[in-house]
């Protein structure tokens, strides 16, 4: 039991370290303490982004190993990225609208695509729902959690691929063009927020094994409250 | 391929075994053709027709109409193969990829046939100030139906047997589907602006290829999780 709490404390204490170096950071020239909002917007888009990908290597891993643990991972990995991709759009709407004066810009590669991105997984998600066998769920949804994963690329370099409103990368190959203590904060929102993952994946991985015992517990125990009907005194 | 048995010589066995039903059932010529008709009628209704240019919804009502009944024709009843069938033609030796491509090969034919029908009824009832060319247009209607069928056929195989299919297949094919609409509207578009149509062509074909190789090497998986 104590074993279990130490990834979700460590998480918990890197989330408010992060939130401290956020609200203590240089705020920005042109955003002023707007830029706030990034420290948590920027994590939840890395996070869904990790966690599709994790959803796809656990569905080529199940469809290569077929072991019911990679499905496991795949979908808990999926649940915690469609969480994580809407709180991404969220804040990304609750920073547009100061800064770019609107909460939503169709012309907007970036939200475009991480929109669509949502959908795709909630299909994922949908599909899983709609399959109550284990075996037949993980065969099924593997499929689509390889084809999905596309999306995520695609949502990535929609901003170096189209004209769009939304900022292109700012951590390239040439440099970082940030402040220092912004750096600090942005990184230890990342080291956060994938600490958050780890803890979230561990706990909804347990419980998607409790699941499935249980669902093979409920079978059984249909199974052996049927009995054949009493036909005696009946000609 | 000289016993009769080849990729291609399977695959197009099973496509017109889909249009033989098809021509027998006619679900697409008689029913979703007819639905597609009156959705087109209808869009003008529900806008108010003296203050709106109709003439510049005519294309998007063309490619929405195109991906919702086009998903329609991919996922119809008479192209549905039960479990039984699914299986009969596993034991038979047919190549899972080569099945794949002859349903989508089938429900691409349908699709373009019903977005060809569409088409004039859009002009007549849009009145577009242009109208693109002929030829170049009908390689983006058939890119996009296509892509489409075999996005569809697809999303069709994963969620077969399952009784919500005919809801959780049209969410899993419309957001997956936007490369192909953004591809082929833009390439009309193009044509229409005569600008270039490079990078919307590019982007269809690429799609159309990217999801063809999908379906082939997932085909295998996906027989063996729904037979």
């Amino acid at each position: 039991m104590t074993k279990r709490l130490v990834l979700p404390a460590l998480s918990a204490v890197a989330i408010v370290y992060a939130l401290w170096l956020a609200l203590v950071s240089s705020p920005d020239v042109f955003q002023g303490d707007f830029v706030r909002i990034m420290y948590v917007h920027v994590p939840s888009s890395w996070l869904a982004f990790l966690a599709f990908g994790v959803t796809a290597l656990g569905s080529a891993l199940w469809l290569w190993r077929k072991t019911i643990v990679w499905d496991r991972i795949a979908e808990a990995s999926a649940e915690i990225g469609v969480v994580f991709t809407a709180l991404s759009i969220l804040t990304g709407a609750i920073w547009g609208e100061p800064v770019w004066g609107t909460y939503w810009d169709w012309g907007d590669a970036r939200m475009a695509s991480t929109a669509l991105m949502l959908f795709v997984y909630l299909g994922y998600l949908a599909l899983r729902r709609a399959t109550p066998d284990p075996v037949a769920r993980a065969k099924r949804s593997s499929i689509l959690g390889l084809i999905a994963v596309v999306q995520v690329p695609l949502v990535y370099f929609s901003v170096s691929f189209w004209r769009t409103l939304h900022q292109g990368q700012t951590v390239r190959p040439d440099g970082i063009q940030m402040d220092g203590s912004m750096v600090a904060a942005l990184l230890a929102g990342l080291a956060a927020f994938t600490l958050l993952y780890l803890a979230l994946m561990v706990e909804r991985v347990r419980l998607a094994r409790i699941e499935d015992e249980n669902m093979l517990s409920d079978s059984v125990t249909a199974g052996t409250a049927i009995t054949a009907p009493d036909l005696d005194g009946i000609s | 391929m000289k016993d009769g048995s080849g990729f291609w010589t399977q695959a197009l066995t099973i496509a017109r075994r889909d249009l033989m039903i098809e021509s027998r059932g006619g679900e697409v010529f008689g029913v979703v053709l007819p639905f597609a008709a009156v959705a087109v009628f209808v869009v003008p209704l529900a806008t108010d027709a003296l203050a709106t240019r109709l003439d510049q919804l005519a294309l998007p009502v063309f490619w929405l109409v195109g991906l919702l009944f086009g998903m329609q024709v991919a996922l119809r009843q008479t192209g549905t193969e039960n479990l039984a069938q699914r299986r009969t033609l596993a034991l038979l030796g047919i190549d899972p990829a080569a099945r794949f491509a002859g349903r989508s090969l089938a429900a691409a034919v349908l699709t373009t046939g019903v977005m060809v029908v569409i088409a004039p009824l859009v002009v007549l009832f849009y009145d577009p100030d242009v109208i693109p060319a002929v030829g170049p247009s009908l390689l983006a209607i058939v890119g996009f139906s296509v892509g489409l069928s075999m996005l569809s056929t697809l999303a069709g195989d994963v969620t077969v047997g399952l009784r919500t299919r005919s809801s959780l297949a049209p969410l899993i094919v419309a957001p997956i589907s936007v490369p192909l609409i953004i591809g082929a509207s833009q390439t009309l578009e193009a044509l229409i602006r005569d600008r270039s149509t490079m990078a919307p062509a590019l982007l269809l074909t690429v799609t159309v290829l990217s999801l063809a190789v999908t379906g082939v090497l997932t085909a295998p998986a996906l027989e063996d999780a729904t037979t």
